[in-house]
């Protein structure tokens, strides 16, 4: 995958207006260093890979309590 | 059978095909399954169908009657075939979620060829734990998914949460036959072509079995309706597609 490809794949930030925490419902923070979209009430942070994402709790990384 | 399961999970199962497995595992199962035939799902359900689904497809999108407003949730749609009708038939905005990241894969790389990248987004996620806030969406589509759900109920109810009020629910499942000649057809049909079909086209007889015994453990036209009105989604009715095969199931929140 070519790097140009990665950028034109960003998350839509109007995503954020309706995209939620599946557990909490509560809103996501887009990270768009990490590419991730950070659930700061389930402390989970959900991957997006390749512009998709992947909102599972299982497949959801897990913040350090700080 | 499979007492084994039952025992672990305090009397708890859920059908995977005929089989029972415990709830837990469903999920990845199906998962398995779809990341199987993603690559040729789409010309396995021209196969399978004789091309019919096509027919039933533009009868949903029929009865959806998309707008310019309109904000589609289309559920279970990876590869994007509910989503690309709706736009061409005049909607204006689609959200594709679905539990297989292969599935998604494919439609958004179809979406680019479309050129119509900007008006869907595609997410990977569950039926039953909808990753969208509450009354956001103005209609939810599911077409061929909603059997492969562990709790439909759970999925029905997720349905109604982030529809807004006024917002249309719509379900396009494989459902009972209604028609007596036809029954016995379709059962030599599903029972021993598919699974051979899936096998020489896609060389995966077991995603296939699969299917079709999926299709043979999802409840039949009326228990889906009053599930529906459960659910809390009002004037559910149905209309039957080619003799029962199908069918599109309709709701609304109020």
């Amino acid at each position: 995958m070519s790097e140009n490809k990665d950028q034109s794949r960003q998350v839509d930030p109007k995503l954020l207006e309706f995209l939620v925490c599946p557990l909490t419902h509560g809103t996501l923070r887009y990270d768009r260093e990490a590419q991730e979209l950070i659930s700061d009430q389930a402390k989970l942070a959900y991957p997006i890979r390749d512009g998709i994402p992947i909102m599972l709790p299982y497949e959801a990384r897990q913040l350090d309590d700080d | 059978m499979a007492t084994d399961s039952i025992e672990s999970n305090g009397g708890k199962t859920a059908s995977f095909g005929f089989q029972d497995v415990a709830p837990e595992e469903k999920p990845s199962l199906v998962q398995g399954v779809f990341e199987s035939v993603a690559g040729r799902y789409d010309l396995m359900n021209d196969l399978m169908s004789g091309g019919v689904h096509r027919l039933w497809k533009s009868a949903l999108i029929d009865r959806l009657k998309p707008r310019p407003s309109m904000h589609l949730l289309d559920v279970a749609g990876g590869t994007g075939d509910i989503a690309f009708r709706f736009m061409e038939a005049g909607g204006g905005k689609v959200s594709v979620c679905d539990l297989t990241e292969g599935m998604v894969r494919v439609g958004r790389d179809r979406a680019i060829d479309h050129g119509i990248l900007s008006k869907v987004d595609w997410l990977v996620g569950d039926a039953q734990g909808l990753p969208l806030a509450d009354r956001s969406v103005d209609a939810y589509t599911i077409a061929f998914g909603l059997r492969n759900v562990t709790d439909i109920d759970a999925a029905l109810a997720e349905a109604r949460r982030v529809l807004k009020p006024g917002g249309h629910f719509l379900c396009l499942e494989f459902s009972h036959v209604v028609l007596p000649v036809l029954d016995d057809i379709y059962d030599t049909y599903s029972f021993r072509v598919l699974p051979a079909l899936g096998q020489a086209v896609a060389n995966d007889r077991e995603s296939y079995q699969y299917l079709v015994e999926s299709i043979r453990m999802f409840p039949d036209q009326k228990t889906l309706a009053a599930k529906m009105a459960d659910a809390g989604l009002a004037r559910a009715d149905w209309q039957n597609l080619s003799g029962g095969i199908a069918a599109i199931h309709s709701g609304w929140r109020v």
